[in-house]
């Protein structure tokens, strides 16, 4: 794999503060996929968790490495797993005479539909106990990407920032980093024959202008800069402890970090109160991040305790991010203003 | 392998289900697959170590030359063609030294006339090593193909001009079995005489 990281970005997302208003989705669908052989791309994609995802139960897909740091044989996502892409009967509905009869509907058989947020805020459990958080995925712009290192043509590499980007040149086709992406964020362009994925807006990152997902979101839940660099995605990820890798067991150091979701308590059969656990079962969000994730919610639940009780926490002053500019790091400029080059 | 002109029918050599092809004497070529160490990652090695590649036997192949360029005709036997995901595909592989079961390496660079059934135009690559391509912008190459009862039959023309030590090979990439980049069958060199 050809690589010449100097330093590398990371992104760190407030679990407790992502609303799944999919605003990030869009803000990047429209910027980077909108051709009609990209459809079914969304590279940022918010899914409902407890779920299976997009693709569809890509946790089993394989990929990654393995506890000796061999790689681990991955499946390709199929179109179907990805699902979407639909088209609709928009010209039935709105032009057709008969709005008041059908509704808007994909054009696509009902079994086996999937798209990239088919099971939104379906999640787990049982009334009144039902739980579920939202989880914005995009390429985890690896330090150690499989994808890239499975690549034959080296098309995929990391370039000085530390995102993944690909030649698409130089991409033939071979898709094997679809197979071997344990998060399964790449996608494959059947007409223009080559592997799409987000490649972190880096022509804004260059211009410093934040990622399309970051900037856009309204809930102040996505924070990027350098991992290493003063600022608070360095703060999150390596002082406090906090933000946490997805499935770090996947072996391929993932640079987009998640504030795992605290929970309320769950309800008792008589409607009082369990104060004994959180409503979220703590071993399914260790199946996501790992044992740590018991230490980074006691943090993030100590010091809002702390708060409430009338002290300060710069934890929580950091995750609440009074100001704006300071979720997008040193990527301050305002694109509106970038001329663009080229 | 003969080549044989055909002189002013150009229209006829391109079309793999043309009568021409009838005089042209077809060569039997035996095909092994790349050989899983010569793979260009370590990902392709592990994934592949258990999972059976490059099984086209053999494909029948003939060649004709008309003006500057030069036909091959290549047919195979493919009882599997029903796949979404990977193309069947073929190439016409030029160059010289003993690279030709890796498809290349850098200190012996090839070129293969590649086509592939889900794509309109035929390629021009630049090979280095299984799968390790780059389109070679430098010949116009053209292919044709049909697929009757089970069986590829495809034409390749490019310039006669690209052919180096009077030899081809052959590589053949069976779709339905995920075939692809370095995951191939290939030939032996295949010497070229003219009639």
């Amino acid at each position: 794999m050809s690589t010449n990281t100097k330093r590398q970005i990371a992104w760190v997302v407030d679990l407790n503060k992502c609303i799944g208003c999919q605003t990030c989705s869009v803000a990047c669908k429209v910027l980077w996929t909108r051709e009609d052989s990209e459809k079914a791309q969304w590279w940022c994609s918010v899914n409902t968790l407890p779920g299976k995802g997009t693709p569809k139960d890509w946790e089993q897909m394989g990929g990654g490495y393995d506890a000796e740091d061999k790689p681990r044989t991955g499946t390709q996502p199929t179109p179907g797993d990805f699902g979407g892409g639909f088209e609709f009967n928009h010209e039935e509905v709105f032009f057709g005479g008969s709005g008041g009869k059908v509704h808007l509907e994909p054009q696509a058989p009902r079994e086996g539909r999937w798209a990239m947020n088919w099971d939104e805020d379906q999640g787990a459990g049982d009334w009144p106990n039902s739980y579920y958080f939202y989880m914005p995925r995009l390429c985890n712009h690896c330090s150690q990407p499989s994808c890239a290192e499975a690549c034959p043509t080296g098309a995929m590499y990391k370039n000085e920032d530390g995102l993944v980007v690909r030649d698409e040149e130089v991409c033939a086709g071979s898709r094997f980093c679809m197979e071997a992406c344990p998060y399964k964020k790449i996608y494959f362009n059947y007409e223009r024959h080559v592997a799409q994925h987000c490649i972190g807006c880096f022509p804004r990152i260059e211009q410093g202008v934040a990622p399309a997902c970051v900037r856009q979101c309204p809930g102040r839940a996505v924070f990027v800069g350098w991992l290493d660099e003063d600022g608070p995605v360095r703060d999150l990820v390596h002082e406090h402890k906090v933000a946490l890798p997805l499935h770090g067991e996947y072996g391929t150091s993932p640079n987009v970090y998640y504030i795992p979701p605290l929970s309320p308590h769950p309800l008792n059969e008589d409607m009082s109160i369990n104060t004994d656990q959180p409503r979220i079962p703590p071993e399914e969000l260790e199946a996501l991040f790992g044992e740590q994730v018991h230490e980074a919610l006691s943090m993030v639940q100590g010091e809002m305790t702390k708060v409430r009780e009338g002290g300060s926490s710069e934890l929580m002053k950091t995750l609440i991010a009074y100001k704006w500019l300071e979720l997008l790091g040193p990527f301050t400029a305002d694109p509106a203003k970038i001329i663009a080059k080229g | 392998m003969k080549i044989v002109a055909k002189e002013g029918s150009q229209a006829d050599l391109a079309n793999p289900a043309s009568a021409i092809w009838e005089d042209v004497e077809a060569t039997t070529v035996s095909l092994q697959p790349v050989p899983l160490s010569a793979q260009p990652n370590e990902y392709i090695r592990v994934s592949r170590a258990d999972r059976p590649y490059g099984q086209t036997a053999n494909v029948a192949a003939s060649a004709a030359s008309c003006g500057d360029d030069i036909y091959v005709r290549l047919e195979w036997q493919d009882d599997e063609v029903a796949n979404t995901e990977f193309a069947d595909a073929a190439a016409v592989v030029l160059g010289s030294g003993d690279g030709i079961g890796t498809l290349g390496s850098d200190d012996a660079p090839m070129t293969l006339w590649y086509w592939a059934n889900d794509r309109n135009e035929a390629l021009n690559l630049s090979s280095v090593g299984p799968g390790v391509v780059r389109t070679n912008g430098s010949a116009t190459i053209a292919a044709d193909a049909e697929l009757s009862a089970g069986r590829w039959s495809v034409v390749l023309a490019g310039p006669a001009s690209a052919v180096i030590d009077s030899q081809l090979g052959v590589a053949v990439w069976n779709g339905s079995n995920d075939e692809r980049a370095g995951l191939a069958a290939v030939s032996d060199w295949l010497s070229l005489d003219t009639e």
